[in-house]
């Protein structure tokens, strides 16, 4: 008993670990937001009553407490005359909208801040956009110093952050991203033992190399796959050709031809030296496909065309609770499943060298 | 049934399951509850991909026990 913890306390770790992933990345409520606001567009010296959707939100409870503003930066803030709560996810909140605005913009874009003391603040990014008549920045600025945004209440409790569009697909994170990281592990790992086996000649090294190989192609397809699936809700295209789309694709496909090569040569020696050869390869060409290449341009993916990706915008503090352990949990499967993979290659193995000397 | 079989099958399933949500009006039922139903549809996937792998090891180890039997 003693030896088989010792051996396979890995595998109980890597499960555990998972099991946390799958029960906080389900369970953990998202934090309120606002989902939509109706009209989106208004001119200048009217009155308008906007229509806001919010998301998790309690809107009839904290009636009392309801505030709502419109936003164009730190300084210009416009706080509404009146709000009218329609239901736990509605509200109403009518503004007026000055002769000028604090701009030299014709159209300008305006967030929309909504906070009370059960839900805290949430905020929708160009929730309005404002046409003005006539640009004046001066008389702009003068009549927009009045409101000032303060006290804003936080809310109690872990959430995930709320981003439009994904909504509670949030939790894919754990599920899709994470699955690519395991990959990079699994690959890198792959490689590495075929550096060995070139080193060492050692036909386990080999084995090592393949199953790790065979893994990280099954982690791929399923992030490629899972993908899909995110994308048909949130792209609207289950394959829209997107740069980091095509090229992971590409790079599984040279992985794919790895086994394809080894089927082709007859001699072991040969096979293994060829295929590490090949697998090295492989994964020099897989660094720049997912990594370089698709931040050289404009894509749908986040952290691509120039922008850092995992920033604080992509992952807060909460989702960093799960999403690391979930590489670390989906590493440790995939280990497990590589070690099977591996067994089994060995057994063949001894059975194919003893075939001769039974018949 | 050969493995590729197996693909050929699973894909002609996933394939004809979506156009299927695609006729009726599942698509509003994927984006009710703020899309929790995308969640579970990856997860669905993720799972169906590791008992695919044991499908393709439970082949492999028949294989192996076919062979014992042959010569042990």
């Amino acid at each position: 008993m003693d030896r088989l913890i010792k051996k396979n306390w890995w595998k109980a770790l890597g499960v555990l670990i998972l099991l946390y992933v799958f029960v906080m990345g389900m369970l953990v409520p998202l934090k309120p937001g606002i989902t939509q606001v109706t009209p989106s567009a208004t001119r200048t010296n009217s009155q308008i009553v906007l229509d806001v959707q919010g998301y998790n939100t309690h809107f009839d409870e904290a009636k009392d407490t309801m505030r709502i503003w419109i936003k164009m930066d730190d300084e210009y803030i416009l706080a509404a005359t009146r709000i009218t709560v329609k239901g736990p996810t509605q509200v109403e909140a009518a503004f007026e909208i000055p002769a000028y605005l604090p701009s030299d913009r014709r159209v300008q874009d305006f967030a929309l801040v909504i906070d009370n003391h059960i839900d805290g603040a949430a905020v929708r990014p160009n929730a309005l956009l404002v046409t003005q008549d006539s640009i004046d920045l001066a008389m702009g600025q003068t009549v927009w110093r009045s409101d000032r945004m303060e006290n804003l209440h936080q809310l109690k409790g872990i959430t995930f952050p709320f981003r439009n569009i994904l909504g509670e697909t949030i939790r894919n994170t754990y599920f899709h991203v994470s699955l690519w990281l395991a990959m990079m592990i699994i690959f890198t790992a792959a490689m590495v033992y075929s550096i060995k086996y070139l080193r060492k000649q050692e036909r386990r090294f080999d084995h090592w190399a393949a199953a790790l190989t065979t893994v990280g192609l099954l982690l791929g397809g399923l992030g490629l796959l899972t993908g899909a699936i995110w994308a048909e809700y949130t792209w609207g295209k289950f394959w829209s050709w997107d740069i980091k789309q095509f090229t992971t694709l590409i790079a599984l496909l040279i992985y794919f031809a790895y086994f394809v090569l080894r089927r082709s040569f007859p001699d072991e020696a040969q096979q293994a030296r060829i295929s590490a050869v090949y697998n090295i390869f492989a994964f020099v060409a897989l660094i720049p496909l997912i990594y370089v290449l698709p931040r050289l341009t404009d894509s749908l993916h986040p952290g691509n065309g120039g922008n850092p990706a995992f920033g604080s915008e992509d992952l807060d503090s909460t989702m960093r609770m799960v999403f690391y352990p979930a590489v670390i949990g989906w590493t440790l499967l995939s280990c497990w499943i590589a070690s099977l993979l591996y067994r089994t290659a060995v057994i063949e193995e001894h059975l194919w060298d003893e075939e001769p000397t039974h018949d | 049934m050969k493995v590729q079989n197996w693909i050929l099958t699973a894909l002609i399933f996933f394939f004809t399951l979506s156009s299927a949500t695609a006729q009726s009006n599942s698509g509003d039922f994927m984006r009710s509850m703020g899309k929790m139903y995308v969640v579970v549809a990856v997860i669905v996937a993720v799972f169906m991909g590791i008992v695919l792998f044991l499908v393709f090891l439970d082949r492999r180890l028949t294989k192996i026990e076919n062979q014992i039997k042959d010569h042990g």
